[in-house]
């Protein structure tokens, strides 16, 4: 009983010791189960640090290495351009009354100024869209491949106002 | 690699291109016995000894660490067209055949942008012309800037016939071709495969070419799938381009400049 006490309060001495020399900050104390909370984040956050600091280092060298990449492009790609899907869009060109818009896809799209408010629209303006077609594209009679415009296809449903926009930051965070 | 040392044995010939140029695949001996004007054996060496440098080392140009996968990401070069619209021979490079919209696979695109921008790097140190042509009227503007910008050439307008194939009686004789030639669409305005592909493959000139997946790779020698329609992938490409370029020539600079200092009674070239 008393040799089992004895291990007990060895190993966690043991551990305590461990915990503290790892750490770098003032809490040298290994008294309180709060000051080794403490000493536990300050340690993690520096061997995070390190550890990015070591990833950065070694990107050069690990660049040729195709197996992380190809799970780099697998998690990166989550969903194809869909239609009937609502985007933000950002004006880049004006021609009197049509806007070039771009909202990510592959193609720009073409939307005629409104009619309400289109005065506040010009080169910047972030809008929001309804996508109908990420792609115009149709298959002619007599052709080997569909014939493609080049453009997407979207119906202009207003500028995007400052509250909309924080609020979808909020929903992100 | 054998395209590497015909272009190599071509670039030792700066003054003669014609049918009477017989390159072999018997290894680094093409520029001194296969030149018709004889230079000195001094200077053949020390440039053979400049131009074998990025032969030896793995990635000279460090074009690996030029761009990510995520870059790419970014760039938007992964989207392709409809499926509709999608050439078959493009479909090994795709991600997935079987959704509406192709979308390439970003890690052979990744592959195959380094291969590419290595070879442009090695033709710009040896001294090559590079050529970037595209017939996109949206970004004919950018490619033209960008060739600027590197000191090499572009030609973004409608391709006459002959211009490659029919160069000396066209632009007069002895004229020198591009030793690379870059598409940043290998397209023309009607959609159809630019004829300068085909040309190029003629006269034994290697090409590079970003291949949307509507396009046929089959005749360009280092093809890049990739997005050629969206304006932030084409800036993209025309920065990796312009970089590997400007870097492959400052390295040569350098490389000349430690040689003329190592031995002084070299000629200048």
């Amino acid at each position: 009983m008393a040799a089992l006490c004895k291990l007990r309060f060895g190993c966690r001495s043991a551990f305590r010791f461990s915990s503290s020399v790892s750490v770098r900050t003032s809490f040298s104390s290994d008294s309180e189960d709060g000051t080794r909370a403490g000493a536990g984040f300050a340690a993690a956050f520096q061997r995070q640090a390190e550890l990015q600091r070591e990833a950065e280092n070694s990107a050069p060298d690990q660049s040729g290495s195709i197996p992380g990449q190809e799970q780099t492009f697998a998690s990166l790609f989550q969903a194809v351009p869909v239609r009937d899907k609502v985007v933000v869009g950002n004006i880049f060109h004006v021609v009197r009354d049509d806007l070039y818009i771009d909202f990510g896809g592959k193609f720009h799209c073409v939307c005629r100024r409104p009619a309400a408010g289109g005065e506040r629209l010009q080169r910047g303006s972030r809008v929001r869209l309804k996508v109908l077609d990420p792609e115009l594209t149709a298959r002619f009679l007599g052709a080997k491949t569909d014939t493609t415009l080049l453009e997407a296809q979207a119906v202009l449903l207003g500028p995007l106002e400052e509250r909309e926009a924080q609020g979808r930051v909020q929903k992100q965070d | 690699m054998a395209t590497r040392a015909l272009t190599k044995g071509l670039l030792g010939l700066r003054h003669v291109r014609g049918p009477t140029v017989k390159v072999s695949n018997s290894g680094r001996q093409f520029a001194t016995a296969s030149s018709i004007i004889s230079p000195e054996p001094q200077t053949c060496s020390v440039r053979d000894k400049m131009l074998d440098l990025p032969l030896e080392k793995q990635d000279l140009f460090r074009v690996s660490e030029l761009f990510t996968v995520k870059d790419l990401f970014d760039a938007r070069v992964h989207l392709g067209h409809k499926k509709g619209c999608r050439h078959r021979l493009m479909e090994p490079y795709l991600y997935d055949s079987s959704l509406d919209y192709d979308i390439i696979d970003l890690d052979k695109t990744a592959e195959d942008l380094r291969r590419a921008l290595d070879k442009t790097a090695h033709t710009a140190y040896g001294g090559g012309i590079i050529l970037f042509i595209s017939r996109r009227r949206q970004f004919c503007h950018l490619v033209e800037n960008t060739a600027k910008q590197c000191g090499e050439y572009a030609h973004t307008r409608y391709w006459q016939g002959g211009l490659f194939t029919n160069a000396h009686i066209q632009y007069g004789p002895g004229v020198r071709l591009p030793d690379l030639v870059v598409f940043l669409s290998t397209l023309n305005n009607v959609f159809q495969q630019h004829v300068a592909i085909r040309d190029a493959r003629k006269m034994n000139i290697p090409t590079v070419g970003v291949v949307d997946s509507n396009c046929n790779p089959s005749l360009i020698t280092y093809p890049v799938p990739g997005n050629d329609d969206t304006p932030v992938a084409m800036e993209l490409y025309c920065r990796l381009f312009k970089t590997v370029i400007n870097r492959a020539k400052n390295k040569r600079k350098q490389m000349e400049l430690l040689h003329s200092l190592s031995e002084p009674s070299e000629p200048s070239s």
